[in-house]
């Protein structure tokens, strides 16, 4: 009936079967002036985890506009933070969300959290030319539902460049603000009270809205949080239930 | 040689025999657009009957499980394919069944030294109003039919089918809570599958609902719900009969 699937539920193999590239990449000997996206982090709190990003993308000293959506939601139950050139990390979001709906729909199971890591592990992988032209580098966050216990438990992993997969304990950070946030985020974890992994909801939507406030003060790439002009960030939390996202009125209210 | 046409309608006519002989007995299955969604109901043995295709697609159906996987398996493809190199939006039932499934159904069909697809299928594109919902009855010979909202049918002999369909569309008219809706289909489902009449010589609710819960009792009532509203972009919820009100 139809061009077989090399392996069964991938949907890049039957991108490539339809002679169909998902990240196609060509060489070149000049980089151009990228649009970059930053910063992102995600930790765990009460409820689950949170993950948040500021919505300004750059190209160099510009700014290109602040109302980019750096966390994206690839399924009920994960999600993706991005970091790096917008043009190759979109691209990977969407190779992800049809790849892990396509899996679950034609299987008919959902994929398994460590075969979504290395899903996204194996795009940084291919993206590795781009990435040493300087051109499409991607330093995302992932984070995923382990359901092989119960209650299912969120877990957050970071990526290096070339594709190597970490599993980040407490919190993580990625992009040209996330030194600051590391740091304050450290200092929170062993000496705050409370910890961000005690927060309520509440308190923790305000603690990543100050945190990005506070990155933006020494990282012009970042994007702050500015309630005079309605400026929020992009905010979604995953839970043993699935992915949820706090709108801009939620985020207002929380940082009344 | 000049017989040689003749041959090939008596072989065609043969298989069409053929296919409905072999699909005798198949469970039937059913779709209805509802206010907040489409409710589409079969009773099989769990994840063999409703299936969902793409976020706001899904297929019921009967016949050769290996039949139904293969061409299950095919629209999944174009959709996901479409929806990579175009955008979700544009994955519409119409193109899915018009230029994908219906011509390789009815190639198959033809090719009268190949083993025909033993399927029957029903399929449902939720829209953004009730009015825009879409029901496609798709034959084993790639034939198909379009309907907008309403309920639709599918069961392997036409004429059952049709009795089934008419007195469907006279007990839903103006019913919109979705587990009277599913307790009806199964009704139908019951007299289907025994052989009922659904003229004067049917059976009171009360023997129909008896009858339908005895006989689903070992079995598994697959039921796909596509919302009209929702969050995410898969619509598409597997529900169990004790969500449905059952």
């Amino acid at each position: 009936m139809n061009p077989a699937t090399p392996i069964a539920g991938d949907f890049v193999s039957l991108l490539a079967a339809h002679k169909l590239a998902a990240l196609p990449s060509a060489p070149s000997s000049t980089a151009p002036v990228q649009t970059q996206a930053t910063t992102v982090f995600a930790f765990h709190y009460a409820d689950g985890i949170l993950m948040a990003g500021d919505r300004r993308a750059t190209a160099g000293n510009v700014i290109v506009t602040d109302r980019v959506d750096k966390v994206i939601e690839i399924d009920a139950s994960s999600l993706l933070a991005i970091a790096g050139v917008p043009a190759t990390a979109f691209e990977m979001a969407r190779v992800l969300q049809t790849s892990f709906e396509y899996y679950r729909r034609s299987q008919l199971q959902p994929l398994s959290l460590p075969a979504k890591v290395r899903a996204l592990a194996r795009l940084l992988r291919e993206n590795l030319p781009m990435t040493m032209q300087g051109v499409g580098v991607v330093a995302p966050l992932f984070a995923g539902l382990d359901q092989t216990i119960h209650p299912a438990k969120p877990r957050i992993y970071f990526y290096d460049p070339l594709g190597a997969q970490f599993q980040a304990v407490d919190y993580v950070a990625s992009g040209s603000g996330s030194g600051t946030i590391r740091s304050i985020l450290s200092f929170q974890e062993r000496y705050g009270s409370p910890h961000p992994s005690q927060m309520k909801l509440g308190e923790a939507v305000k603690f990543a809205l100050r945190l990005l406030m506070i990155a933006s003060e020494f990282d012009s790439a970042t994007g702050g949080v500015n309630p005079a002009t309605q400026t929020y960030a992009t905010i979604k939390t995953l839970g043993s239930k699935g992915v949820e996202s706090l709108s801009d009125e939620q985020q207002a209210a929380f940082l009344k | 040689m000049t017989e040689e046409p003749y041959r090939w309608l008596e072989a065609v006519a043969n298989r069409r025999e053929y296919v409905r002989d072999q699909l005798k007995g198949g469970s039937p299955a059913f779709a209805v657009s509802l206010p907040e969604g489409i409710l589409l109901l079969g009773v099989g043995s769990g994840q063999s009957k409703v299936f969902e295709l793409f976020d706001r697609h899904a297929l019921a159906g009967l016949g050769h499980p290996a039949d139904i996987e293969k061409i299950r398996q095919a629209a999944i493809d174009a959709a996901h394919t479409e929806s990579f190199t175009r955008a979700p939006e544009d994955v519409s039932l119409r193109r899915l069944v018009s230029f994908g499934m219906s011509p390789q159904l009815k190639t198959n069909f033809e090719q009268i030294f190949a083993a025909p697809f033993l399927v029957e299928l029903l399929l449902a594109e939720i829209g953004a109003e009730p009015d825009k919902d879409l029901l496609l009855r798709l034959y084993f010979d790639g034939g198909f039919r379009f309907q907008t909202g309403g309920v639709m049918v599918v069961a392997s002999q036409p004429e059952p089918e049709a009795a089934a369909q008419g007195w469907l569309n006279r007990e839903l008219a103006g019913r919109q809570d979705r587990r009277e809706v599913a307790d009806l289909l199964l009704q139908a489902w019951w007299c289907l599958v025994e052989g009922k009449s659904f003229g004067d010589a049917l059976p009171a609710a009360a023997e129909r609902q008896a009858g339908w819960r005895a006989a689903t009792k070992d079995r598994v009532v697959e039921l796909g719900w596509l919302a009209r509203h929702s969050n995410r972009p898969a619509h598409y919820e597997a529900l169990s009969l004790a969500q449905a009100g059952l």
